[in-house]
């Protein structure tokens, strides 16, 4: 047995025979003085977010002379590939912005750092559990959560009213049955069609995992010797059914919707083609700068499974994570920036800034945060419920969603198969993809 | 030395060295791995497996349905191109007006970044808001929804289409400086002759241009074959697995799952079958360099 | 292709229209004059199809959010703005990006022809074992999955230091957008006659004369083609940036353009289009600039020579 590393440098020395150097180990991030320096890889993308997140480093560069901290931007769509070439490389960044999902892999792939001893008592406490369990997997603790967003119903409000519909609020939202059938009250068909709801779903699976949990469902369960195993029994598959009725047989749905993601069903929300959709807290920011003058809408809790845990108001979801990489060389200082970023007022800070709910149980009640514009304060109800999504921890979740659960969704959706025919392959394929992940 | 002189090497040694050391060292390392059980991550230790990772891949049905998508859309998009580019190297080559202003348009779709033309296009398919869908709608041509990018018959033609559009420039470039070795005397003397266009172009324009037609059609091929960037951003590989392209699957094989020896072993049969491929189509071009 | 071989014109002019046995001269210049109008209409066909993704871009790039959230959008913004831009500037040092990406991908574009034309006259002329080696790696480097290439390659140039260097990523480009400067430059260099250089040779010009003064000058065309795709493809090259440079102020342009998008699709529309306009002018410009040399239309003058 060859081990990986020698395997890599073997080849690397051979081809750089000829400028043969001694190979530099570590981050590359320690200057020559012996001060740290740290590298922090930011995914903030929204302008309001990128400069909360640049003040709040020059913040701790000006508090604390002795660990300069040095802003790197990246950006959601590459970030898996540019952080696995550089952990495969030895030369990534020390504080990691990413997200639950990614940290399965990374974490048990070893290139992150066990945060377990480093986070200081307080860091902790901030925190609640549930939020602590997106980030732990079998044996370690591989980020901090500390950005969230619920999926929200975002609607129309004057069709909504047109129709004399009883808005919910977040102490009593709809179930799913009575938005379903309100759904169908507002629909109609005709040359200038109008639907009850659209369903974005350019990405099928995770919504599908996580609003399961709505109705005590998970389709991904843990087994007893921490492998994954793939159900579709009826709480699982009471929401796919939904939607699959929307599109199909109510047709309070469109089916084109299916394929688009969030962003692009908006211009038809506001020609009020859709009365409401279902969309990220994040959203309200797009929505609140391209709504075209006198467009009222208002942010409603997502409609609840009932008999679920939680009276059905818990989702899954996958934070947005801070994370120290295994090559850093001052972890100590890397968690101590993690805890500086957590701190209340600056979760808060960073929540704003991104239209985001922040993780942290007294960030959460901030009166910031609580206001009734925008929808804020329904945001900030319905994010203290959520917990962590089925795919978080699994190994083998991104092969299984993209080899089968995504185009298997996508055909459930638009009518091609049953649901019968989803199961088997969902379960069937699923397992045989996740047995691939035991070891 | 292998049939080189003294002068040959010269020639060739500012590219062999660079080459060398940066993409054939790592190119046999990575072809390498295919024998291996290579996996991401620190902790995990690597085996040689021999021919298992091919055994796997036989039987791997969804990695040959790509296999077939990766075909067409190859295929489609190569020959398209080159129709289209020939056409168009043709006129920019005529003596028109404003000749300079049509080249560099024509130029646009290569001048424009990636990942912005996979947004453009995005926003041209959209079905409530794309100006396709509202182009059709005010010309009554359709009902002005159709659904391009989700639906399982039109995804992979939509593609397709981004795919000829993004690839058109160089293959015109290269056409129209290959339309410089067409002797205007040849031209001329079968105009007088009172050749036909057509007669024309058949005798004097495509045995000059030929060599270089052959080229970019080769290499077009390979590209259109490996590319799966902006597919991956108009489609992700949907509706249904319809555009999940062969590269794409290599690329998902390696960077989001970690198997790095499955997806090398995949890389090799994708360079078996197109090599096949490629030796019949320049088998002309190979022998020449043969002798 | 019914234009295909159309003769070019001035030439054509100035020579006394030679008889025709089916056709008047009148008859020809209006068989002309409507080709002429025919060839203008598909000319106008192809900038459609190939600039108007453009044109949308320019006008997404001064729209204001409320109208890019339109079901009915226009061709014209109602409400032209320079918001996007101010955004874009503000947000990111794109005018810094654009600069190491003109360093980077211009030194790069030189470079990788620089060392391309006497390989290529090597392939071509020399015969053997090591021209089929070396199309071979040609074929193959252009096969291969990049990501199975990315980690080695990684390790190399960190062994050599090269790693968040703009120097070591011009490197990379050149053996990158190499492949197809010399396959494309061998097909060229075929299509110059040997009996020229032979020529050359009798006139006692040595091996290095004859390729700077007669292969040279007749590569010009093929030379500006290779030449406009190592520039472009090193201008647009996205990944090897992404993963090379570390430090900010060494990004380039098509790096800081993805920090207009978020996950799952959502991108920051109007900053993302003014900002990708301002990636493009700087192309299209070079474009305008060179394509006048991509015809030179030596050879017949050598071959009359």
């Amino acid at each position: 047995m060859i081990r990986r590393r020698s395997l890599l440098g073997g080849a690397a020395a051979t081809a750089a025979a000829a400028a043969a150097s001694p190979l530099l180990a570590g981050c590359g991030s320690s200057s020559g003085s012996g001060a740290p320096r740290l590298d922090f890889l930011s995914l903030a993308w929204q302008e309001e977010s990128v400069k909360a997140n640049k003040a709040l480093v020059s913040q701790w560069n000006a508090a604390h002379p002795e660990v300069q901290v040095r802003y790197v931007q990246g950006s959601w769509d590459d970030v898996h590939d540019q952080l696995l070439t550089s952990f495969e490389g030895g030369a990534a960044p020390d504080v990691i912005h990413d997200e639950g999902n990614d940290l399965t892999d990374f974490g048990s792939g070893g290139y992150l750092a066990d945060l377990t001893g480093l986070l200081p008592a307080a860091t902790r406490a901030r925190i609640p559990g549930a939020a602590w369990d997106m980030a732990r997997f079998a044996d370690g603790l591989y980020g901090v959560p500390f950005l969230q967003e619920p999926r929200m119903l975002i609607a129309n409000r004057t069709l909504l009213d047109k129709a004399g519909v009883h808005l919910p609020d977040a102490a009593r939202p709809w179930t799913w049955q009575e938005f379903e059938d309100i759904c169908k009250e507002l629909s109609h068909g005709g040359s200038a069609a109008r639907y009850g709801v659209a369903w974005p779903m350019s990405s099928p699976v995770s919504v599908t995992l996580n609003l399961a949990v709505t109705t005590g469902g998970r389709v991904l369960y843990a087994t007893k010797d921490g492998r994954t195993q793939v159900r579709l029994d009826a709480a699982d598959s009471a929401f796919p059914e939904l939607v699959r009725r929307q599109v199909g047989a109510d047709r309070s749905a469109p089916s084109s919707a299916l394929g688009m993601s969030g962003g692009e069903v908006l211009p038809g929300f506001f020609a009020g083609r859709y009365a409401m959709l279902p969309l990220n807290l994040s959203y309200r920011q797009q929505i609140a700068q391209q709504a075209p003058k006198g467009f009222d809408w208002v942010t409603l809790p997502l409609p609840v499974g009932t008999g679920a845990p939680d009276g059905g108001r818990a989702q899954g979801v996958s934070p947005q994570t801070l994370s120290v990489s295994q090559s850093c060389k001052h972890k100590e200082a890397a968690a101590a920036f993690i805890d500086f970023m957590t701190q209340t007022p600056h979760l808060v800070q960073l929540a704003t800034g991104d239209w985001m709910a922040p993780t942290g149980t007294d960030a959460l009640r901030d009166p910031a945060l609580t206001t009734d514009k925008l929808g804020w304060s329904t945001g900030m109800a319905v994010a203290s419920h959520l917990v962590a999504s089925p795919a978080l921890g699994r190994r083998g979740y991104p092969e299984w969603s993209d080899k089968v659960a995504t185009p298997a969704l996508q055909e459930f959706y638009s009518g091609a198969i049953s649901l019968e025919s989803l199961r088997t392959k969902l379960v069937r394929d699923g397992n045989r993809v996740f047995d691939r992940y035991r070891s | 030395m292998l049939g080189l002189d003294r002068d040959a090497w010269f020639l060739l040694l500012p590219a062999l060295i660079p080459v060398l050391v940066l993409s054939v060292g790592p190119l046999v390392y990575g072809m390498a791995l295919a024998f291996t059980d290579a996996q991401s991550g620190v902790t995990r230790s690597t085996s040689f497996t021999g021919l298992d990772n091919f055994a796997d891949l036989r039987l791997d049905s969804l990695f040959w349905d790509s296999f077939r998508i990766g075909l067409v859309w190859a295929v489609c998009v190569t020959a398209l191109q080159l129709l289209l580019s020939l056409g168009l190297a043709l006129l920019l080559n005529q003596n028109l007006r404003f000749r300079w202003l049509a080249r560099t348009l024509a130029l646009v779709p290569w001048a424009m970044p990636e990942v912005v033309v996979g947004i453009m296009w995005r926003l041209v398919y959209n079905p409530d808001a794309g100006i396709l869908n509202n182009t059709l709608r005010h010309l009554h041509l359709t009902s002005g929804h159709t659904d391009w990018l989700s639906s399982l018959t039109l995804a992979l033609p939509a593609v397709i289409v981004v795919g000829v559009w993004a690839g058109m420039p160089q293959t015109t470039v290269v056409l129209l400086a290959g339309l410089q070795n067409v002797p205007v005397e040849l031209h001329e003397a079968a105009g007088i002759d009172g050749a036909g266009l057509w007669r024309r172009f058949t005798h004097v324009t495509w045995p000059a241009i030929r060599p270089v037609v052959l080229s970019i059609t080769a290499l077009n091929f390979i590209w259109n074959f490996n590319s799966f960037g902006l597919v991956f951003v108009l489609t992700s590989g949907g509706p249904g697995g319809k555009t999940r392209l062969p590269m794409l699957f290599a690329y998902e094989e390696a960077f989001r799952y970690g198997q790095y020896g499955y997806a090398a072993a995949m890389g090799l049969v994708m360079i078996a079958v197109i090599a096949v491929l490629l030796t019949v189509f320049l088998r002309n071009r190979l022998k020449e360099a043969d002798q | 292709m019914s234009t295909a071989a159309a003769p070019v014109p001035e030439q054509q002019a100035a020579r006394p229209a030679p008889a025709a046995p089916s056709s008047s001269p009148g008859r020809r210049v209006l068989r002309r004059r409507a080709g002429r109008t025919g060839q203008y209409a598909a000319l106008l066909c192809y900038l459609v199809f190939l600039a108007f993704p453009l044109l949308w871009l320019v006008s997404t790039a001064f729209k204001s959010p409320r109208e890019l959230g339109s079901v009915d959008p226009t061709w014209l913004p109602r409400h032209p703005t320079l918001g996007n831009f101010r955004t874009a500037l503000d947000e990111q040092p794109l005018l810094h990006a654009a600069l190491n990406s003109l360093l980077v991908a211009g030194a790069a574009a030189l470079v990788s022809v620089a060392v391309a034309v006497p390989a290529s006259y090597a392939m071509v002329r020399f015969r053997g074992a090591v021209s089929r080696a070396g199309t071979g790696w040609i074929l193959v480097s252009q096969m291969f999955p990049l990501v199975l290439i990315i980690i080695p390659l990684f390790m190399v140039l960190k062994n050599l230091h090269l790693i968040d260097s703009r120097p070591g990523l011009v490197v990379v480009y050149v053996v990158w957008t190499l492949p197809f400067v010399l396959w494309m430059l061998q097909s060229y260099v075929r299509a110059v006659p040997v009996s020229l250089e032979e020529a050359a040779a009798i006139d006692g010009c040595g091996r290095w004369r004859t390729l700077r003064s007669v292969v040279l000058p007749l590569l010009a065309p093929g030379l500006v083609a290779t030449l406009m795709f190592a520039f472009v493809t090193a201008w647009n090259e996205f990944f090897f940036a992404l993963v090379l440079l570390k430090t900010p102020e060494k990004q380039t342009m098509s790096v800081i353009l993805t920090h207009f998008t978020g996950a799952e699709g959502a991108a920051d529309l109007g900053p993302l289009a003014a900002a990708a306009l301002l990636a493009t002018i700087p192309s299209l410009v070079f474009f305008a600039l060179l394509q006048k040399r991509l015809v030179g239309g030596m050879l017949s003058g050598a071959v009359k020579g």
